[in-house]
């Protein structure tokens, strides 16, 4: 009789859901690579390819308002931050790793219809430079608008800086070929529509099993490096497509759930649902070694491997660059003090 | 324009800013280096800050402290994923300042953000304090930088402050060098004015012959500082950076002590190195009485008390009993010497039935009769007083025991034109410097030599006062004035360090452990050197004055290179100091004089 068998869920107990909650995916998935469902060995980054780009984002409410604009009406609206950043990498490790434009953007969205001025908070001490919120409307009237505008705003802007650093992909087999030279790894499933460009984005967490039982063992089975076959997945009602493939980037401990260090990668997907770009193939074949390479260590992050270590320094950085949330909410508190009130608190 | 007085802008390039993620203070800071600066210790930095009625307060200091690291990464391991290019991460390079002076004096912090900047020109004239010197400010060395400084005359003749101490390992921390190089720079950087030719020094040469070449210039010179210029990229030599000339030093006598046994026609000085110009140095037997120096030839005074009075007694007796005549021997009548027990063989019974004592074996051998064997072994009552046989024979068999070393310098069998040609007198007329060579003499008898030298310095300015300043340059200092122990030697030093600077007389002293000397003697010292220490020793308290940062560097100082502390500026200063122009060696001398090789020949066919 077979004992019974515990293994860890790799991922720490606060993060939500955990990696392994896995639900039953309601889209289609076709193979567009090869019918033949098996392991694909990693192959070296090719020479050309110079730069990869991290890109991620990041977005904070600092402050829930109640606005009253001159002409008598108001509404509600907060102060927020988000930034998005980008860590410049050489593939084959010939220079230093740099961050690209981790620099904070402040809002004050507002209920539509209001007229609002950028909010600029001047420091008490000339020392600590100056606070600036430029105005953006929110859609809508809900208590979330506010962080869902803000939300909008990193997501667009995250999208458009991984796009322009990227090369190009050629959207049918007319295109001329372009080389892959530049690759954008972005953190998390892509967004919005396909804006052409070579970005693969790297979903940590696997919620969905978007791989039907019979083929889900093989990630199981894939050894640190290799992939499965890239497979074209539209969602239900055929919403999104992308071109999706698995890769394992370390071996999992004899602890834990055995598709632990499985990231799932994808790509947006051109109309042509027959046509494979060359370029996605490339980055199919050298993800396999340019990830293992950047996973992070258990012991430097607890969702290691799969939160890059470009990753773990881009996130730090942005975090930074959005300064104290305990400083930034006192300041507000300051700014309305001497603004609108009767005398200036701390 | 701003409140603060002296320098309207700062001048040099901005090299970095005030750190906001330190303590920033009055007294010392943080700050950020700028990407393409470069920041080392001991380069001289200032800052302005305005306070909040828009008036600058300036920040001088130096840099005591550098650092770089990984910002942004959290483990030490990170560094591979740094190199590798996967994890971006900026160096951090850091530095801390400790100011040496505010200005305005208003003790406010500076400010995270303000722009540090090198301190040149102006800048850097506020930050050494050479505002405040004025034209007493005389090159002590240059700056890790290049720049030169200024030591303040005012705290080295005794105007304010007097003295230098130097400490420092032999051979690694060459205290002498500094020395002479300090010596060189006061007389000839003219910040003794119009009494430049006044200035006077006096030597003590305890190693070697190495200073019996200082008035010769130096054939390596030149080499040797074309190499450090292009090694340092200094615009020009570090002679002319300091505006000195590099020549070797004028107006030098040389003094040494009698070649042992020389017959009284022949007194050659006891110098193996060079042939000419060395003058012999010698006392005559009466002036060995008459000038009371019988106390400087017992090192440990305080062996016994009764020891002490006996000296004091017998000092007076043989004053009284060279009162009178002039001749360089004694002349006593009460003694018939019993030949046989002599060495020397020349006792002659002449003058009126006396005896002539004209060696200094015959002296002891005189007053061994008066205090033991005279009266039937009951001693001369009136030379012995109430002390007890064990005493007098204590204090005999020490002089037995030093006999053998002054025998050569305390003579009776000189012509009195001889006994004054050979006095040693460094206040000669025409003589700036002199160097009395004492490295062949035993211990005992150097002791001697410094101790009557110097008390007879310190008695001369008691009378004519502080006009003439004289220095007096003697190493091994721990030797004269051990912090332990009290000798005749030591009181004089201790008069000098104490009463020497209203006098003029200016001691520039060296020894290898501050702590092993005199404390009051150190703690006179306006300014205060160190080169390369022990360790442990660079703990001890006399190195207070040294910030830590600069205890632990002393250990690392390479020849050359010294922490020069002074009143007018609270930190001490790095400082290196040129190759010397005159020769410290034989094979140094340039014997050409500068010409070359072919010249020199064409002058001899001639």
């Amino acid at each position: 009789m077979a004992r019974m068998r515990i293994r860890l869920d790799p991922w720490p107990v606060d993060i939500q859901g955990g990696q392994l909650t896995l639900k039953a995916f309601g889209g289609t998935l076709d193979d567009v690579e090869t019918p033949r469902w098996a392991a694909i060995s990693a192959r070296p980054i090719p020479e050309r390819l110079k730069q990869v780009f991290v890109v991620d984002g990041k977005r904070r409410m600092e402050s829930r308002i109640f606005i009253e604009d001159p002409h008598g009406q108001s509404g509600l609206g907060g102060f927020g931050a988000y930034v998005v950043g980008a860590v410049e990498l050489c593939p084959h490790g010939t220079r230093q790793a740099e961050l690209l434009a981790v620099k904070a953007q402040r809002l004050l969205a507002h209920a539509p219809n209001l007229l609002v001025e950028p909010a600029q908070l001047t420091p008490r001490n000339p020392h600590t430079g100056q606070l600036e919120y430029a105005p953006a409307p929110m859609e809508g009237h809900d208590p979330l608008a506010a962080l869902n505008t803000l939300q909008q705003h990193m997501l667009s802007a995250e999208q458009r800086l991984s796009h322009e650093l990227a090369s190009r992909v050629p959207l049918d087999e007319t295109d001329d070929r372009e080389w892959l030279t530049a690759l954008t790894i972005q953190d998390g499933t892509l967004r919005g529509q396909n804006l052409n460009g070579a970005v693969v984005g790297c979903v940590k967490t696997m919620e969905t099993m978007y791989l039907p039982a019979d083929r889900a063992g093989l990630l199981s089975d894939l050894k640190p490096g290799e992939r499965t076959p890239i497979l074209r997945m539209t969602y239900e009602g055929g919403q999104f497509t992308r071109l999706i493939w698995y890769v394992r980037l370390s071996e999992a401990a004899f602890y834990q759930h055995p598709m632990s260090g499985v990231m799932r990668l994808e790509m947006f997907a051109p109309d042509d649902t027959d046509f494979l770009p060359p370029i996605v193939r490339q980055v199919a074949n050298l993800s396999g070694m340019l990830l293992t390479r950047m996973g992070s260590r258990a012991h430097k992050d607890p969702r290691a491997p799969q939160n890059l270590i470009p990753t773990a320094a881009l996130e730090q950085a942005m975090n930074r660059s959005m300064g104290s949330a305990d400083l930034v909410t006192r300041r507000i508190r300051a700014h309305i003090a001497a603004t609108f009130g009767q005398g200036a608190v701390a | 324009m701003t409140g603060v007085q002296g320098p309207s802008a700062a001048t040099g390039a901005v090299v970095g800013m005030v750190l906001g993620t330190q303590d920033v203070t009055p007294v010392s800071f943080w700050f950020a280096v700028q990407p393409g600066a470069s920041i080392q210790l001991d380069d001289l930095v200032v800052v302005g800050t305005r306070k909040p009625d828009g008036a600058e307060v300036r920040f001088y200091g130096i840099v005591d402290h550098v650092r770089t690291r990984h910002e942004g990464v959290t483990f030490d391991s990170d560094v591979q994923d740094v190199v590798a290019g996967l994890l971006p991460a900026s160096v951090s390079y850091a530095a801390r300042v400790l100011v040496t002076r505010v200005h305005p004096e208003n003790f406010i912090p500076p400010q995270p953000g303000d722009a540090v900047r090198h301190a040149r020109d102006a800048d850097l004239r506020m930050a050494l304090s050479a505002d405040k010197m004025g034209d007493r400010a005389f090159p002590g060395g240059l700056l890790a930088d290049g720049q030169v400084l200024p030591l303040n005359y005012r705290f080295v003749n005794g105007e304010n402050g007097g003295h230098i101490n130097i400490s420092g390992i032999s051979g690694v921390a060459t205290k002498t060098s500094y020395a002479l190089f300090l010596l060189h720079s006061i007389f000839r950087s003219g910040v003794m004015g119009a009494s430049a030719s006044a200035g006077r020094a006096l030597i003590f040469n305890v190693k070697g012959e190495d200073l019996l070449f200082l008035d010769q210039a130096n054939r390596d010179v030149a080499a040797r500082e074309a190499d450090a210029q292009a090694q340092k990229g200094l615009p020009r030599t570090r002679y002319e950076l300091m505006n000195l000339p590099a020549e070797a030093f004028r107006d030098v006598q040389f003094l040494a002590p009698p070649r042992p046994g020389s017959a009284a026609g022949a007194i050659v000085p006891h110098v193996e190195q060079r042939a000419s110009g060395v003058t012999p140095f010698l006392y005559s037997l009466r002036e060995f009485c008459l000038r009371r120096m019988l106390p400087y030839v017992f090192v440990d005074r305080d062996a016994s008390v009764n020891l002490g009075f006996v000296i004091g007694s017998i000092e007076d007796r043989l004053y009284r009993l060279a009162q009178g005549a002039d001749t360089p021997y004694l002349t006593v009548e009460d003694w018939q010497p019993d030949t046989e027990q002599l060495i020397d063989e020349d006792v002659r019974f002449d003058e009126l039935g006396g005896v002539r004592i004209s060696t200094f074996p015959q002296l002891v051998a005189y007053l061994e009769y008066k205090l033991l064997d005279a009266n039937d072994g009951e001693g001369d009552r009136k030379w012995v007083g109430k002390q007890s046989p064990a005493t007098l024979q204590a204090f005999i068999r020490r002089l037995r025991g030093v006999q053998k070393h002054l025998t050569p310098l305390v003579r009776g069998d000189l012509s009195a034109a001889q006994a004054a040609q050979y006095r040693p007198d460094p206040l000669k007329p025409g003589v700036q410097t002199t160097v009395v060579d004492i490295h062949t003499l035993s211990a005992t008898a150097q002791m001697f030599v410094v101790g009557v030298l110097l008390r007879d310095l310190f008695e001369h300015k008691e009378r004519v006062g502080r006009q003439d300043t004289v220095f007096v340059v003697l190493d091994e200092l721990n030797k004269y004035a051990p912090r332990d122990g009290d000798s005749p030697i030591k009181d004089v030093l201790l008069d000098i360090a104490e009463r020497g600077r209203s006098l003029g007389i200016i001691l520039i002293g060296a020894q290898q452990t501050a702590s092993e000397v005199e404390r009051r003697i150190v703690s006179n010292a306006a300014i205060r050197v160190v080169g390369r220490l022990d360790l442990a020793e660079a703990e001890r308290p006399e190195y207070r004055f040294l910030p830590q940062s600069f205890r632990a560097r002393a250990g690392i100082l390479q020849p050359g290179t010294m922490l020069v502390s002074q009143p007018d500026v609270p930190n001490p200063v790095l400082v290196n100091y040129p190759f010397p122009a005159w020769a410290t060696r034989k094979d140094e001398v340039d014997d050409l004089r500068g010409q070359k090789v072919e010249d020199v020949g064409d002058d001899w066919l001639r």
